[in-house]
């Protein structure tokens, strides 16, 4: 039998072992990703993120082609710049969407409904969170698609006079603003529940204060509460775009899938990056020259430099809004 | 799911809460809880187990009598139905063996055979010299002759009625120089048929797949220009036109179709009758001598046996354009794609039992199974060579 | 000409404050009542998407779902709901006592900048999109390893998306609790271990289970990492875990959706109201923990 202080040190070396396997996990990915993709790099440098033709190349030709020292199938090119701008487009749509709603449903959830209420609704928005992302994709198939083609679409092309981008052809209903409404409804419970946690710490005694002086409730709650949560919140904010840039399964359920083209309205197909990685994977695997599975790891790996980014910048920010707040040393 | 995140941390901030002001540790809400949230953790993990039970248990009880062998098989969406029908079947004949077929897209069937993670890969597609190369011992066997037609969506333009294509017109349509229904090219051919102006919606596959390569070799044989840019695979790059659509599998081609007026899709022939019964037109398609045809059994044969007189020993031919005033211009060969060498002696034999069954004309090629996905058997001249290869397998 | 000079009048009879307080009123009622049409609004969806998956999906629901496999486009569920379960069970396995260790450590002993630099590395890894990983686990763990299409490759595709999911709970659980309790029990004469495990593991063990809950939800949801190292059968998973591939529920809704069939169609909404009513009962479960524990706050 170990006595008590060797065993506390077996388990604290073992805990310590332990607390480095995310670390150890995240180089092992990376790594794979980073040689695996270098190939690609090389081949095509940085017009791979400014070419919008996706090109792998005639697999039933015999002889691989060289360039730049690496090998490809005769004709293979790889711009993913269509899959960036779908990705961001559809992004930017669904933060356009969802910023607003969430923040005014934050501030309404803290301020102006009642507590037993107001827990069953925020209950609800986080159990939205919850739902597989398949479910969404599910929902914008069946639900929002025929709705966008046909009443919303159509609608909204009306003001394609004014801005051109609005206006039709309105098309199948799968396309940019599906995949940014279904993104939307995706991160606005993540913003939601941020921010209303971090409304929920600012302390009420001075907004009391600057409505017993004579300040409306918008007024104090905009001059008192929005300044200490500002930070927090841009955070949530940023924190929901990186869960709409990495989404995969409910955008390709809804985004039409285009190929070489960019688009050319609100409702033209896309592709995004994410989904491109799993569409491909398969059908990249069979070049002989096995370049195009290098290409999509380098699509991965741009993937993955940009979520980690907005990533971490949200989580300092969160962080930094926390301590804003006060909830955090 | 990062969504999730906030929920944690406010859930944990909530469980936390309380710790400044307790004294005593043990506090009989937290142990309450506990113990429901146990329990109920607990009982679901009993209810998986109580239900996996009989499942362990039935595969044991097989395993003692004839070792349960279990086969995956994937890719071609055109080959997929007739798996559908073939694996009920096949039940009845080896009933220790376990298949599971699904249609994920030739690539896929190519590539999972190619790699070992399936035995049995599906496609319309033969194998390149080069991927080959890549892969000794693949083989590419012939189980049965199928087809693809071009099917449409145009509002106002009655089911009834065929519109005439050719494949020269199909290769400016999906490189985006015929852009509109009404294009003179097309009225020039369908005299009588009302086209609307509206603007056509190519559909193409995005996964890489057998029916690409069927209609792209087919465009490469009637459109110079498309010959000498895009050329054919099971995945091209499709050229740039505003509004095309990509779609996962013959399925989802049909569904992508069926939603999307005014597109334009081929289709593996297995789907013919889901896309009709879903209201898509089906073209007649001009054939090398000029002729406007659909595809059926006379027209599919007449092709057949113009061209398969040239099938080599490995069998990898295109048996697309065939000359004949009555031949089908789309046909091909439904390949499986098979590893010489299976994990081991009993996988090997089951492949072999059945593949032997599905091209034999008393098994897999008798006319129930083909009549019902449009596809023609095996001729009986290419059976020895199918046979030959099929023997090759071992464990 | 009238009305001009008579609400020129109103205005100059008006003390201005009064007319600028009105606005403002109006103001803040206006913003208010578009907050309220917002909330309305994301509930509406809510409900929107719960009221389709339920009135589509509730039609399949049958014994025969649960007690039949999936045959091609038809038959039940048995083997997607078994091998959902295994795969959770499998990267709950794996990740549960790896993050919770982890955890413990950098709340506990970890030197603060070796703490820090674990927790950032741990937030990088749950940024990762899902599909990078499902990439990962095709070229590494079935192509590479040898693992084939098998739960264990989906096992630990899973874990390693929810590892920083468990590792951040238990730390912040650890962490919200005071610094004394553990110096006062080491004080005592407790080993940090014994002090762990008498004093400090009970006041974490709501917060510690709430995240292996949502680990387990998050889990349960994800698609992307699956379809590449899970695989997809026809059959029931057993206890071989390599180069067995294994169904799951999300496969069924991705999959079967884009299925010109009826049956196939009905089978995916029954699939997803499935996934949804799991992710209620754990949310529930979730809720009750930390009412439970907060109750008498």
């Amino acid at each position: 039998m170990l006595n008590a202080r060797t065993r506390s040190r077996i388990f604290q070396v073992a805990a310590g072992i332990a607390a480095v396997s995310p670390l150890l996990v995240l180089l092992f990915v990376a790594g794979v990703l980073f040689v695996d993709a270098w190939p690609a790099f090389k081949f095509q440098g940085f017009s791979f993120f400014t070419g919008i033709t996706w090109n792998m190349g005639n697999m039933y030709a015999s002889n691989p082609i060289v360039h730049n020292g690496v090998e490809g199938a005769p004709g293979a090119t790889f711009g993913i710049l269509p899959f960036i701008v779908g990705t961001l487009g559809s992004s930017v749509i669904a933060m356009l969407i969802a910023i607003p709603i969430s923040l005014l449903s934050a501030f309404a959830l803290v301020y102006k409904i009642p507590h037993r209420y107001a827990r069953w609704i925020s209950s609800a928005v986080e159990l939205l969170a919850g739902i597989p992302s398949v479910v969404f994709g599910l929902w914008g198939m069946v639900v929002l698609a025929p709705i966008v083609a046909n009443q919303i679409g159509p609608w909204l092309s009306h003001f394609g006079k004014v801005i051109p981008f609005l206006a039709g052809p309105v098309g199948s209903g799968f396309g940019l603003l599906t995949s940014g409404i279904v993104l939307a409804m995706m991160v606005i419970p993540i913003i939601t529940a941020t921010s209303r946690d971090l409304i929920a710490q600012v302390s009420k005694l001075p907004i009391e204060g600057a409505q017993a002086l004579g300040m409306t409730t918008y007024e104090s709650v905009r001059h008192i509460t929005f300044p200490l949560v500002r930070r927090g919140v841009i955070g949530a904010i940023i924190l929901g775009w990186g869960r709409a840039l990495g989404e995969t399964m409910a955008v390709l359920m809804v985004s039409g899938n285009a190929t070489n083209y960019l688009p050319t309205n609100l409702y033209s197909p896309i592709s995004t990056m994410a989904s491109t990685v799993a569409a491909l994977l398969d059908g990249a695997l069979t070049d002989f020259s096995k370049l195009s599975i290098h290409a999509l790891a380098l699509i991965a790996v741009t993937l993955l430099i940009i979520t980690m980014i907005t990533n971490l910048l949200a989580r300092l920010l969160v962080q930094l809004g926390r301590r804003d707040v006060g909830t955090e040393a | 799911m990062y969504g999730t995140i906030n929920h944690v941390n406010h859930a944990i901030y909530i469980a936390n809460q309380n710790h400044g002001g307790i004294r005593t540790l043990k506090n009989k809400f937290k142990k309450a809880s506990l113990l429901t949230v146990s329990a109920l953790i607990g009982a679901s993990a009993l209810g998986a187990s109580v239900a996996m039970v009989p499942a362990f248990a039935k595969s044991r009880v097989a395993h003692r009598d004839t070792s349960v062998v279990k086969l995956q098989e994937t890719g071609s969406t055109l080959l997929f139905p007739l798996f559908q029908l073939w694996v009920p079947a096949y039940k009845k004949v080896a009933p220790n063996v376990q298949i599971t077929p699904s249609g994920t897209g030739s690539g896929t069937g190519i590539q999972q055979a190619s790699d070992g993670t399936v035995q049995i890969g599906a496609s319309d597609a033969y194998m390149s010299t080069a991927q080959l190369q890549t892969t000794p011992g693949i083989l590419n066997i012939p189980l049965a002759i199928s087809a693809q037609q071009v099917m449409y969506h145009i509002p106002g333009v009655s089911k009834k009625v065929h519109l005439k294509l050719t494949g020269n017109i199909l290769a400016q349509i999906y490189t985006g120089k015929i852009r509109y229904w009404n294009d003179p090219q097309i009225v020039k051919l369908n005299k009588g048929v009302k086209l609307p102006h509206n603007a056509i919606v190519p559909i193409h596959r995005q996964d890489a797949s057998g029916d690409t390569f069927l209609f792209t070799q087919f465009l490469t044989d009637t459109n110079a220009n498309w010959s000498r840019t895009v050329q054919y695979g099971t995945s091209v790059s499709w050229p740039s036109v505003p509004g095309a659509l990509g779609a996962q599998g013959n399925q989802g081609v049909v569904q992508t179709a069926v939603n999307t007026p005014n597109s334009v899709a081929y289709v593996g022939i297995s789907w013919l009758d889901q896309g009709l019964q879903h209201g898509l037109g089906e073209a007649l398609l001009q054939n090398k001598a000029g002729q406007f045809l659909l595809p059926n059994t006379t027209t599919i044969k007449s092709a057949a046996s113009a061209m398969i007189g040239k099938t080599p020993k490995d069998e990898r031919i295109s048996l697309i354009y065939a000359p004949g005033k009555n031949s089908y211009p789309i046909i091909n060969y439904e390949y499986a794609i098979v590893n010489q060498k299976q994990a081991n002696v009993a996988t090997a034999n089951a492949v072999k039992k059945l593949l032997d069954w599905a091209i034999s004309p008393s098994g897999g090629n008798k006319a129930v199974f083909m009549q019902k996905v449009h596809f023609l058997p095996l001729p009986a001249s290419i059976q020895p060579l199918s046979k030959t290869q099929i023997n090759k397998i071992h464990g | 000409m009238d009305t001009q000079a008579e609400s020129t009048l109103t205005i100059q009879t008006l003390p201005s404050y009064e007319m600028r307080s009105y606005r403002r009123k109006v103001k803040s009622i206006a913003i208010w009542s578009i907050s309220f049409a917002a909330l309305t609004f994301v509930m509406f969806i809510i409900l929107d998407i719960l009221l389709s998956v339920i009135s589509k999906g509730v039609p399949g629901l049958s014994y025969n779902l649960i007690a039949t496999q999936t045959s091609g486009i038809a038959g039940g569920l048995q083997n997607a709901i078994l091998g959902t379960l295994l795969l959770i069970a499998l990267s709950a396995l794996i990740s549960a006592p790896l993050g919770i260790l982890a955890g413990i450590y950098i709340a506990l002993y970890a030197p603060k900048r070796f703490g820090a630099v674990i927790r950032f590395f741990s937030e990088v890894l749950a940024g990762i999109p899902s599909i990078v990983i499902g990439y990962f686990g095709y070229m590494v763990m079935v192509l590479q390893w040898g693992m084939g299409f098998s739960a264990l490759a989906g096992g630990i595709s899973l874990s390693i998306i929810i590892l920083p999911y468990i590792v951040r709970t238990t730390d912040a659980s650890f962490r919200q609790i005071p610094k004394s309790y553990l110096e006062g029990a080491i004080a005592l004469g407790m080993t940090p271990l014994m002090a762990m495990r008498t004093v400090l593991l009970k006041l974490a063990t709501p917060g510690i289970l709430t995240g292996v809950l949502l680990a387990v939800s998050i889990a349960l949801g994800e698609t992307a990492p699956l379809i590449y190292t899970a695989g997809w059968s026809n059959f029931d998973p057993n206890l071989q875990l390599v180069k067995n591939p294994v169904a799951y529920l999300t496969y069924v809704v991705w999959t079967y959706l884009n299925e010109p069939y009826h049956s196939a169609h009905q089978l995916a909404y029954t699939a997803a109201l499935l996934l949804v009513m799991i992710v209620l009962v754990l949310h529930v479960l979730v809720r009750m923990l930390q009412r439970g524990s907060s109750k008498h706050a």
